[in-house]
């Protein structure tokens, strides 16, 4: 640090006055000063995010109880995701979660959206204001929420006797066949809020001459939807694609409340086995390779559906 | 006419799935202020002791101190970091942004999982586990990716001229950015401040992973508590609202920012 100063302020000499001359030009100076409080930021995203996730590829390449020494076992841990029968059952269960956590929300926002009239209305800010309340609420809260409903005399259970119905009744996250939809729901109730206020506000950016053509050819509501409303929400279905469908992916938090993966492995999520092999039974480079193959599927996800989006 | 209708039926659509929403969170409140124990609301009786018991039973009076103290050094520093790195990536240019931007943009398609592993042993070897300075630190590195790709946009929104004039004028990169820039971006950084906020203070996972004992913040002290107390219901419930409140809170009085933040920032716009 020190001999640079010396150097800059030392008179002469061909690198030194091209220097001078750099500093002189106010846009590279700028550039300098703008990577030093740059840096401070990056200093502590290296530390905490960059350089473990390197190390999450190395130690997902080893065998590791978290105390003793860790030995090589190449892509064993990869190929043990991909063929542990119970580490596999859990991407099954991210595909019935994406049903739930965005096809449903996303197809039940762009009903409404498509339902509801296109002018402003008086007391659309307070409808606002509950679409979005699911998601600032601590999940841990959803959960219980939701935990008290499906619970043998919780809401669920009590409205379905009322209506007679007493043969459906039973623990709902206790049964190996309906847990996991009954989680999925909990995501259905948390998303599909956060779906329609962006097809909502992203309606409101098509052109009114769309619609009006739309119009004017004769289109009934229904073919309006398909011309005009459908492809002028393209971003935003796609962003609400990304958004859910990588948050059904890594569902942690709903399942480790309520029913921390069972009954038996039922309702195991890659996230849920990945805490376990991370930090109950310690196998740390099984963990890691769980978190990198999440990590890619995440990243594959974005990439496809922005693709896709952008396409015409 | 056709008109009438189609407003009625805009708002018996929207009403009912308002009531899909309000519904389940309408029976949690009703079991907190219920003075049964399965939280059946009682007809006429509210119970609001419910609260003080589970506040003094929970612990909770602990556990919100360490989520407040968490959330808030958290907020801070993640809104200096960002300030700082918006203002580099936006207004000053930065050596070397070709590759350094594109590697902070990626950090927000990182997701926790690939990360936590090392994460947790490594800072276990460096005695920073089950540690609130060690959880702040986690937070401020991992807010970095947002908060400058939010500071940027909001500084880059900022007209080149008045930064331009203000150079010619000889003020320095700091002054720049403390008394011109800072001012005019005030609606950018509440947004963020309450972004980030919700998020540190509803962290379930890390605080799962990284805190034990007494160090517990709310969240996590409240999934124990639930584990624990099965039976009291009228509780566990009554706890729940205490720790969704701070951000409910925020949300009632600021919900525009966080309804327009939130779409901004999926819209990464």
């Amino acid at each position: 640090m020190s001999h640079l100063i010396a150097r800059a302020t030392l008179p002469g000499g061909g690198a030194s006055q091209a220097r001078r001359r750099a500093n002189h030009n106010p846009r590279r100076r700028n550039r300098r000063i703008g990577l030093a409080f740059v840096a401070v930021p990056l200093v502590f995203y290296a530390g905490v995010v960059l350089v473990p996730l390197a190390q999450s590829f190395q130690y997902s390449f080893y065998n590791w109880d978290g105390v003793s020494r860790a030995t090589w076992v190449g892509l064993a841990n990869y190929i043990e995701f991909f063929t542990d029968p119970v580490l596999q059952s859990t991407l099954g269960h991210v595909l019935v979660l994406i049903l739930f956590f965005s096809l449903l929300p996303i197809v039940l926002g762009l009903l409404s959206t498509a339902l509801i009239t296109r002018r402003r209305l008086a007391g659309m800010a307070g409808y606002r204001f509950v679409y979005f309340l699911p998601q600032v609420l601590t999940s841990v809260v959803v959960a219980l929420v939701f935990k008290r409903i499906y619970s043998p005399d919780g809401a669920l259970n009590t409205l379905l006797r009322s209506v007679g119905l007493d043969a459906l009744t039973r623990s709902w996250l206790g049964d190996f066949t309906w847990a996991l939809p009954a989680l999925g729901l909990i995501g259905t109730w948390g998303t599909f809020g956060f779906c329609m206020v962006l097809f909502i506000s992203g309606v409101s950016s098509i052109p009114t001459e769309l619609y009006e053509a739309a119009k004017v050819d004769g289109a009934g509501p229904v073919r309006e939807f398909f011309a005009v409303t459908l492809p002028g929400l393209r971003p935003q279905i796609a962003v609400a694609l990304t958004l859910t469908i990588t948050g059904a992916l890594r569902t942690f938090d709903l399942v480790w409340v309520t029913t921390g993966g069972g009954p038996g492995t039922a309702t195991l999520t890659p996230a849920v086995a990945l805490y376990r092999a991370a930090f109950v039974n310690p196998q740390v480079g099984k963990a890691a390779a769980i978190g990198i193959v999440m990590a890619l599927l995440c990243l594959v996800i974005a990439l496809v559906i922005g693709r896709v989006s952008e396409r015409d | 006419m056709a008109r009438r209708v189609e407003t009625t039926i805009t708002y018996a659509i929207l009403s009912i799935l308002a009531v899909a929403v309000l519904f389940p969170v309408a029976t949690f409140v009703g079991a907190a202020l219920s003075p049964d124990r399965a939280g059946r609301p009682v007809a006429g009786v509210l119970e609001w002791s419910n609260f003080v018991t589970a506040w003094q039973e929970a612990d909770f009076a602990r556990a919100m101190t360490v989520s407040a103290t968490i959330a808030v050094t958290a907020v801070l520093g993640q809104l200096v970091l960002a300030v700082l790195g918006g203002f580099g990536f936006g207004v000053l240019g930065v050596w070397g942004h070709r590759i350094l931007f594109p590697l902070v943009v990626l950090g927000m398609m990182i997701s926790t999982e690939a990360i936590i592993v090392p994460l947790y042993y490594q800072f276990r070897s460096l005695g920073l586990t089950n540690s609130i300075p060690g959880i702040i630190l986690i937070h401020l590195g991992m807010g970095v990716p947002f908060g400058i790709f939010w500071m940027r946009a909001a500084f880059r929104s900022l007209p080149a001229s008045l930064f331009e004039s203000a150079e010619l004028d000889g003020a320095g990169a700091l002054r720049m950015l403390w008394s011109i820039a800072l001012p005019l971006v005030r609606p950018a950084i509440t947004t963020l401040m309450l972004l980030s906020f919700m998020w540190t203070w509803n962290d379930y996972f890390l605080s799962l992973v990284f805190l034990h004992g007494d160090n517990q913040t709310a969240t996590v002290a409240l999934g124990v508590f639930q584990g624990r107390h099965l039976t009291l219901f009228n509780l566990m419930a009554a706890g729940g609202l205490i720790v969704a409140a701070p951000v409910l809170i925020l949300y009632v009085i600021f919900q525009r920012k966080f309804i327009s933040g939130m779409l901004a920032g999926a819209l990464k716009e």
